[in-house]
């Protein structure tokens, strides 16, 4: 098997892998919506710590997602 | 050639993925059990309500917004029905425990229909891409307007949608 037909099947290989890639569904993200799973555990020290950050910066979003997960905002 | 045939092969799977219910599409028949009934095994299916406008909403406990839009899709379909309107919400809870569903609605009970499908297949028929998603049906049974999340104005906004289609199957 020469060099060129390898690297097409290794090809062929990695492109159906991708396809193949599971998403989180918009019905399945309950778990991620829980409390727990937010990167920022206390709501209100995240709510502070960003009110100082964008007072500082003077600029605003983009660092954070706002509702529960849930892929509506 | 062999590049050719590759991107061929992935314009092919990434369109199976992207094919969604859409406006102008017949609404996929949703058959599923009742999530609070004193028959447990009673099943409701979207087809029963075949020559009325229908709210397909699809919803969860863990979702703010559609937990906002609930109560004022109830108010909504109450509203309309006392008017005489052919007009009903079928929304389909996709908790996978529904205990999470049926405590909210404990707390905050709806009159319509409210069907369970843990396993989120029909969901994953209609192909939504956010929630809460819902779907305007028209009596026979064609979707003519969906809507995804629900923020303040939405309700209004999904009225004027319902008179519209009334006006137009007049």
């Amino acid at each position: 098997m020469n060099l060129k037909c390898l690297l097409s099947v290794a090809l062929t290989f990695i492109c159906l892998s991708i396809t193949g890639c599971e998403s989180v569904e918009a019905w399945e993200r309950g778990t991620l919506a829980k409390p727990e799973m937010a990167i920022e555990g206390d709501a209100l020290e995240a709510t502070l710590n960003n009110h100082i950050y964008f007072s500082k910066e003077a600029s605003n979003g983009g660092h954070s997602a706002t509702g529960g997960g849930c892929g509506c905002n | 050639m062999t590049l050719l045939v590759l991107i061929v092969v992935n314009l092919i799977f990434t369109c199976v993925n992207a094919i969604a219910a859409d406006v102008g599409d017949i609404a996929l028949d949703v058959s599923l059990p009742v999530l609070i009934s004193s028959e447990q095994t009673q099943q409701v299916s979207l087809n029963q309500y075949r020559g009325q406008i229908v709210y397909l909403d699809f919803w969860a406990s863990w979702c703010p917004p559609c937990l906002v839009s609930m109560p004022i899709m109830n108010e909504l379909r109450n509203r309309l029905q006392s008017q005489g309107i052919a007009f009903e919400v079928v929304a389909v809870n996709v908790d996978s425990d529904p205990e999470d569903g049926m405590d909210f609605l404990e707390e905050k009970p709806v009159d319509f229909v409210v069907l369970s499908d843990p396993q989120g297949k029909t969901p994953a028929a209609y192909k939504i891409k956010g929630m809460p998603t819902s779907y305007l049906i028209n009596p026979a049974g064609v979707i003519e307007f969906s809507h995804e999340g629900f923020r303040p104005g939405d309700g209004e906004k999904i009225e004027e949608e319902i008179l519209k289609l009334l006006e137009n199957s007049q």
